[in-house]
């Protein structure tokens, strides 16, 4: 008898320990009012996952429309989100040189020593043995067969160029053009997407800015409004809906804000002494003219001696020492500034400053590209991506998850190698943005990525 | 040390008694008990409180404060201690935790639960009467404790990858009977504890931080206990809050090389983490000669738990860390009643509502503790009249609840429980 009662609570134990699940209900992932059977992303490097200064398929992997194509898949995504991937991990990445242009691989962080022997964390090639040859090699070679592709992201891409067979010339879209297209908004009609996103108009100013204005011009505010109109009426003809991302304040990137204005250190007053007494016929010429430029150095952090030929001066004088408000660019050669007097005695080339009336014109133009894509989000009912705000939060910095990140080079990481692109992790906020704004705008319920899942900064 | 035999070695024993198998022998039990002594770990709704400290307590709801059950008086009320019938009586008793949480990503799919290791609480309660008045008495007992364990590389990993928080307490008690009906009781705690946390750092995929470290300190129990009439009995109880105080603890810092220099791999921490005070009233009536229904209130001081701080010996600007917690003071509620079958078999059923402490803007994955419901189930099984065997099973629902961690902005759903078999022996004479 007692032991009837016994086996009887045991019993009941068993029972109660099988029959207890409760875990959380799963994420109910919904469409809302969109789409999204077909996807195909449209832009420029930033759409096509170039990270740390090169195109490779280690960057393509995470670029934010292969992120989302992931998420929306869970809201009736049909088939492969296709890229055209590039050959290898390392990849290839194309840049402005005083020598034309020059190939090079992805970037990693390494160490590298400087002309002073100090050897520092820096962004070294990947692979240092790559040839010339090789990279063009890989970077020509078409992979059109693998196509259509439902990313046309194109590296280097303007507005204009979207509409404009120049775009031919762009070797990152020739390796992957269809047959059919005449320039890169052709390829749109190849995929005939039924949701798209749309992020284009950064190169219209960053080709500009990246080359301290020597390189390309400013696409003026009236022929951007022209090509978007093009590029939407284009990606909107079969009744898709999509999101349009618009454009950040460039020059608040790592890019433009590593090298710092003052970054002449002085430790030794006689240099002191001997720049200060070589800059003294400078400041008594300037006097003389009424003007109120002056070149002075004291021991600590000082202001760069840059060229600028806006100055009201002959051009022999047309140099004068950085404000604190503008901005160096991170190609300026630094081992030029500690061993070959660049910004003490012989003043930095323009391709690597931004003057302050540059700096005003790009915050013009991305000003009136703004305009044009709020214009275009209200007009065709578009999920707009506010990147230009969003990107103001991470100057001050955001957390997720416990991981800090802001707009600072390396530590921030958010910022590949390259310091104008972003980093894996970084593609994933960006991708989550894209998500908020869909979720808002279509009420749907796509469900974000989680960014601990994604590499940041790597870290040897 | 490997503690997956201990949980298997209990089911074997539950199932031995299902199919009629003889007990296990004492000796066996006890060399059992002295291996849980040393891997003590546990997890439980309300902070990491557990209150699983006697298993025909736990059995009514964990109710306590108006019961004279013998040497588990000890810790639930010390006033009662003196009322024990018997000159001596002896307690032991364990209870395995299973626990998991779960949670899913505020905005995303993403979904984690923890792969907790089984804790296990225990307590051990000797006490005598050395005359009709005066009884003495030594627990030791664990009140509190946790084990969460994430996976390595799941969504939280910067607040936390995996912790255990073990603390014992050891208590010399005295109990005087003032007359027939009102006993007084106090102990003096020694308490000992440790933590062993894990966390990742936002560098490398392998990045973290282990943080170790262990520490003692004292506090005390007193209680009252008054039997009103032969039908109803109170009981008060208050514990204090012990400090834990951790003093040059060990922290090892898994780093990429090149950050090396400002991160050393080995450092030495201090931090402290309180061991709330509690204040517990109870009351038992004994409707008839089978049944005694009971219920009890207990004051949780959460409060003091506001915020955990580390402070590190070396590179300190860089890895100090000052965390708001932000705990709340805690009513719980319990319910409770026993049931005399026969002279061998009683029966107990309870359940409480345990309100989360924790604060709604600093919830911690680190500690899952929910708004929880618990019921309770109990059965003393008397081979003989000195001899009592104690089962207990708790079942936990920790509800669903949107929590987030601001200061690091990560938030989801959370949702938990466990499920806790316990078993004990009390043997008077």
């Amino acid at each position: 008898m007692t032991m009837k009662y016994i086996n009887l609570f045991f019993l009941m134990i068993i029972i109660l320990i099988t029959s207890c699940k409760s875990e959380i209900d799963d994420f109910d992932a919904t469409a809302g009012s969109a789409d999204f059977t077909t996807y195909l992303a449209f832009g420029n490097s930033l759409t096509a996952g170039y990270s740390s200064g090169a195109l490779s398929s280690s960057g393509q992997k995470y670029s934010y429309p292969s992120i989302l194509a992931q998420q929306f898949k869970k809201v009736g995504m049909q088939g492969e989100f296709k890229q055209p991937m590039m050959p290898t991990e390392n990849g290839v990445g194309l840049r402005f040189s005083s020598s034309g242009f020059v190939f090079n691989t992805r970037y990693i962080l390494g160490y590298k020593q400087d002309c002073l022997g100090q050897v520092s964390l820096s962004a070294v090639s990947s692979d240092p043995n790559a040839s010339q040859a090789d990279l063009q090699a890989q970077l020509f070679n078409s992979v059109a067969d693998d196509g259509p592709f439902n990313n046309v992201g194109v590296p280097g891409l303007k507005s204009t160029d979207a509409i404009s067979p120049i775009s031919l010339f762009n070797p990152f879209y020739a390796r992957f053009k269809s047959e059919n297209s005449n320039y890169v908004l052709d390829e749109v009609s190849i995929i005939n997407p039924s949701f798209f996103t749309l992020w284009l108009g950064s190169n219209d100013v960053l080709l500009y800015a990246l080359t301290g204005g020597t390189g390309d011009d400013i696409t003026d505010v009236g022929d951007y409004s022209t090509a978007m109109d093009s590029v939407v009426n284009r990606l909107t003809k079969n009744g898709a809906k999509g999101a349009i991302a618009n454009i950040p304040e460039i020059t608040s990137i790592p890019v433009f804000t590593t090298v710092p204005y003052n970054a002449l250190v002085l430790t030794d007053q006689n240099t002191v002494d001997a720049l200060n007494a070589g800059y003294a016929v400078y400041n008594a010429t300037m006097e003389g003219l009424g003007l109120d430029y002056r070149i002075n150095f004291t021991i600590g952090p000082n202001a760069l001696v840059i060229s600028d030929t806006t100055m009201p001066v002959p051009g022999v004088l047309a140099f004068r020492q950085i404000k604190s408000s503008e901005l160096l660019i991170l190609s300026l050669p630094q081992d030029s500034i500690k061993c070959a007097f660049w910004g003490s005695m012989i003043a930095i080339p323009k391709q690597y400053t931004l003057i302050e009336s540059q700096i005003e014109t790009i915050n013009q133009a991305i000003s009136g590209y703004n305009n044009k894509i709020s214009e275009i989000a209200n007009l065709y009912s578009l999920a707009l991506v506010d990147m230009n705000t969003y990107l103001t939060k991470f100057e001050t910095g955001m957390v997720f998850d416990g991981m800090e990140f802001n707009t600072k080079y390396v530590t921030g990481g958010l910022f590949g190698l390259g310091g104008d692109h972003l980093n894996p992790r970084g593609y994933a906020v960006i991708a989550n943005h894209f998500i908020d704004a869909i979720n808002r705008k279509f009420s749907a319920n796509i469900p974000q990525v989680n960014l601990s899942d994604f590499q940041g900064t790597h870290f040897p | 040390m490997d503690i997956t035999p201990i949980p298997r070695y209990l089911k074997n024993y539950y199932l031995a008694s299902f199919f009629n198998i003889k007990f296990m022998p004492m000796k066996k039990f006890i060399g059992l008990f002295l291996v849980l002594l040393i891997i003590t770990v546990s997890a439980m709704a309300g902070g990491y409180q557990v209150r699983l400290q006697g298993q025909k307590q736990t059995g009514i709801g964990l109710i306590g404060t108006p019961f004279k059950f013998g040497a588990s008086s000890i810790f639930y009320n010390p006033g009662a201690l003196s009322m024990m019938e018997s000159k001596y009586s002896f307690s032991l008793g364990v209870s395995p935790i299973f626990s998991t949480a779960f949670f899913q990503k505020s905005g995303s799919d993403y979904q984690a639960q923890t792969d907790n290791a089984t804790g296990t609480p225990f307590y051990f309660y000797g006490a005598a009467k050395v005359s009709d008045k005066l009884a003495v008495g030594l627990g030791i007992y664990t009140p509190y404790g946790s084990s969460t364990t994430w996976d390595d590389d799941w969504a939280g990993q910067m607040l936390i990858q995996n912790i255990v928080l073990q603390s014992v307490y050891f208590q010399p008690t005295l109990s005087y009977q003032i007359n027939e009906k009102l006993g007084i009781g106090a102990g003096f705690t020694y308490v000992t504890g440790n933590v062993d946390l894990n966390k990742a750092l936002p560098y490398n995929d392998n990045s973290e931080a282990n943080l170790e470290g262990s520490t003692s300190n004292y506090g005390y129990n007193i209680g009252v206990f008054f039997q009103a009439n032969e039908k109803l009995s109170l009981g008060v109880d208050y514990r204090s809050k012990v400090m834990m105080e951790i003093e040059d603890g060990d922290a090892t810092f898994i780093v990429p090389a090149s950050l090396s220099t400002s991160i050393p791999a080995t450092n030495k921490f201090n931090a402290e983490l309180p061991l709330p005070a509690n204040l517990d009233f109870g009351l038992a009536y004994q409707l008839n000669e089978k049944l005694m229904l009971a219920a009890e209130v207990n004051w949780v001081m959460w409060g003091t738990y506001d915020s955990l701080t580390f402070t590190f010996k070396e590179s300190g600007d860089l890895l100090n860390s000052s965390s708001p917690r932000g705990y709340k003071d805690s009513w719980i509620v319990r319910i409770g009643a026993e049931y005399k079958l026969n002279e061998k078999i009683i029966i107990r059923a309870g359940g409480y509502y345990d309100p989360a402490p924790t604060n709604e803007l600093y919830f911690n994955p680190e500690t899952i503790s929910l708004n929880t419901i618990v019921y309770t189930l109990g059965l003393t099984y008397k081979p003989t009249e000195k001899l009592c065997v104690d089962l207990s099973y708790i079942q936990t629902f920790g509800l669903e609840a949107e929590k987030s961690y601001e200061p690091e902005n990560f938030s989801g759903k959370y949702k938990a429980q466990s499920y806790i078999p316990g078993i004990g022996i009390t043997y008077s004479f």
